[in-house]
């Protein structure tokens, strides 16, 4: 790639989030609840981008609107600097909660994207053999998800997106409902995944430790009403694995993070 | 070491021996009934025309299947059902389909459903008669509104209760509307429809034999009608004995189709 290509590229980022709001109506009809308040964030091509903040600050909010499942109440979300109108196939989505479609094989589950796009039949299954590969679920292409453990259908969930070729992935907790074990194994796939394709992922979590272990960047939120409060860098080397977790950059990254979602916290009045 | 038995289901009975208890006790049920019937048939004060020995029933079968009436009724009926449950399902599912998913079509069809639903298809008959008439068209009417109604309650329920997550998946993934429709409301439903689609079997093949029994030349509803009139309670037994046979296998078959229709649902189907 010539520099001056690669100029342009860093030149436009991937996602801009211009002055975004979301606010909610309250049942009760009392003054609305302010979801989001003026977000704004860059975010490169090829970075991995996590979002963390505790509950109720509107971190899953803000990753709804990029995909294009809410509408922001004010402010524009820019993909390659065109403005989001709805969902796109464009900007893959994993969702926290189990998505994979119980009645379609997991070979059907990997090429629904590409089918809803008109890729002829061959090609779809040439892509959807590589990614089931690709996640280790090449023995259970023809499985249905209900022979499948939670690891495993998240596995399916993660190939359809990236069969998909989003440009971007917007994942929303989706380990989250995984033990800690699982868990830990799917972080160290996805950034094999990740390595292989470069693509811009915008990880929204609460765990810490994921944020550090996966992200070039964290970007910390705070609640009411849901804001940007700080961006940090990760000074964690890549390829990263199981030793990146143990060492001292790692360490101090997470005892930074910590430290600042602390202080974020609204503060409880101590049990007496 | 102890040896492997057969037991490895920790003294639960096995497979077989269930197996054997759910058939040979539902046959014991049946004989006993027949023997009891049997019994007093045999009391000197029993009138053999108006409580026919079992003998006789069966010797009305065997005459029913030699001279090729039976088959003939039997044929007549499933025809009736076949034509009604395809025309039934049908109007049901297209009707389910769309009053479930699309708002503004739910309003416009809702009411159609709301006002059938509490209403036995059986009713229907005294106005078909006046308004369709007596003929073929009349007795596949009452049986497609019999099966119409549990499948249309059913798809549209099927089609309301689909996961918000299964269509936000969808349309990430680039599903327009009428995909998300078809490929995930649809197949989300199928449950649901198989299942009001084999009540609706069920229901129409008892108004099949409803409508027989009012106004037909020939079916197993006439059949038994018909020889009521004679006072041919041997044949009327027989009749009601073949209908609940046939009736009985045709749930098979649905219970069959519903298996695998919905092999990859982890509800377990009754």
């Amino acid at each position: 790639m010539s520099d001056a290509i690669e100029a342009a590229l860093q030149a436009t980022p991937a996602i801009e989030i211009k002055d975004v709001w979301r606010t909610f109506q309250r049942l009760d009809g009392s003054a609305p609840f302010t979801a989001l308040q003026d977000i704004r964030l860059d975010v490169r091509a090829g970075t991995f981008v996590a979002i963390i903040g505790g509950s109720g600050c509107g971190k899953s909010t803000l990753l709804r609107i990029i995909a294009g499942l809410v509408p922001p109440s004010r402010g524009t979300v820019l993909h390659e600097g065109k403005p989001v109108h709805g969902p796109h196939h464009s900007r893959g989505f994993v969702f926290q909660g189990d998505a994979v479609f119980p009645w379609l094989t997991v070979r059907r589950n990997i090429e629904f994207g590409l089918q809803c796009r008109g890729i002829p039949a061959a090609e779809r299954k040439r892509t959807a053999e590589t990614w089931a590969a690709a996640v280790g679920l090449a023995d259970f292409i023809e499985a249905f998800p209900k022979e499948l453990s939670g690891g495993m259908r998240k596995r399916v969930d993660l190939a359809r997106v990236y069969a998909n070729d989003p440009d971007v992935l917007l994942m929303d907790e989706p380990f989250g409902a995984l033990d800690a074990q699982t868990k830990e194994r799917m972080q160290v796939e996805l950034l094999g995944l990740w390595d292989r394709t470069r693509k811009t992922v915008l990880f929204v979590t609460h765990d810490v430790d994921e944020a550090v272990f996966l992200a070039d960047e964290i970007v910390v939120m705070a609640a009411r009403p849901g804001r940007i409060a700080e961006r940090i860098k990760v000074p964690l080397p890549r390829p990263r694995d199981e030793r990146s977790r143990v060492s001292d950059a790692f360490e101090e990254t997470r005892r930074r993070l910590r430290k600042l979602l602390e202080d974020l916290a609204p503060a409880t009045t101590p049990a007496r | 070491m102890t040896r492997p038995t057969d037991d490895m289901n920790g003294g639960a009975p096995s497979r077989r021996a269930r197996w054997l208890a759910k058939y040979g006790l539902g046959f014991l049920t049946i004989a006993v009934i027949i023997g009891v019937y049997w019994l007093y048939t045999l009391q000197p004060q029993a009138n053999r025309t108006l409580t026919p020995p079992p003998p006789k029933v069966v010797a009305a079968f065997v005459a029913a299947i030699a001279d090729g009436s039976l088959f003939v009724n039997i044929g007549w009926s499933l025809y009736r059902v076949v034509i009604g449950f395809a025309i039934g399902t049908l109007l049901a599912v297209l009707m389910g389909c769309t009053a479930g998913w699309f708002r503004y079509a739910g309003y416009v069809l809702n009411p159609i459903i709301e006002a059938i639903r509490p209403i036995p298809a059986l009713a229907y008959i005294p106005l078909i008669i006046v308004w369709v008439g007596i003929d073929e068209p009349a007795r596949i009417l009452i049986i497609v509104l019999a099966v119409f109604k549990p499948t249309v309650v059913n798809t549209r329920q099927g089609m309301q209760e689909v996961p918000r997550i299964y269509v936000e998946a969808a349309e990430a993934l680039g599903a327009s509307r009428m995909t998300t429709f078809w490929r995930v409301g649809f197949p989300n439903a199928i449950p649901y429809i198989v299942s009001g689609m084999r009540n609706g079997l069920a229901a129409g093949f008892l108004a099949l034999v409803a409508a027989e029994l009012i106004a037909s030349s020939n079916g197993l509803g006439f059949l038994i009608s018909n020889a009521g009139q004679n006072l041919q309670i041997d044949v009327v037994l027989m009749g009601i004995v073949v209908i609940g046979v046939v009736a009985t296998l045709l749930d098979a078959i649905a219970v069959r189709a519903q298996a695998y229709l919905t092999r990859w649902s982890e509800v377990r189907q009754s």
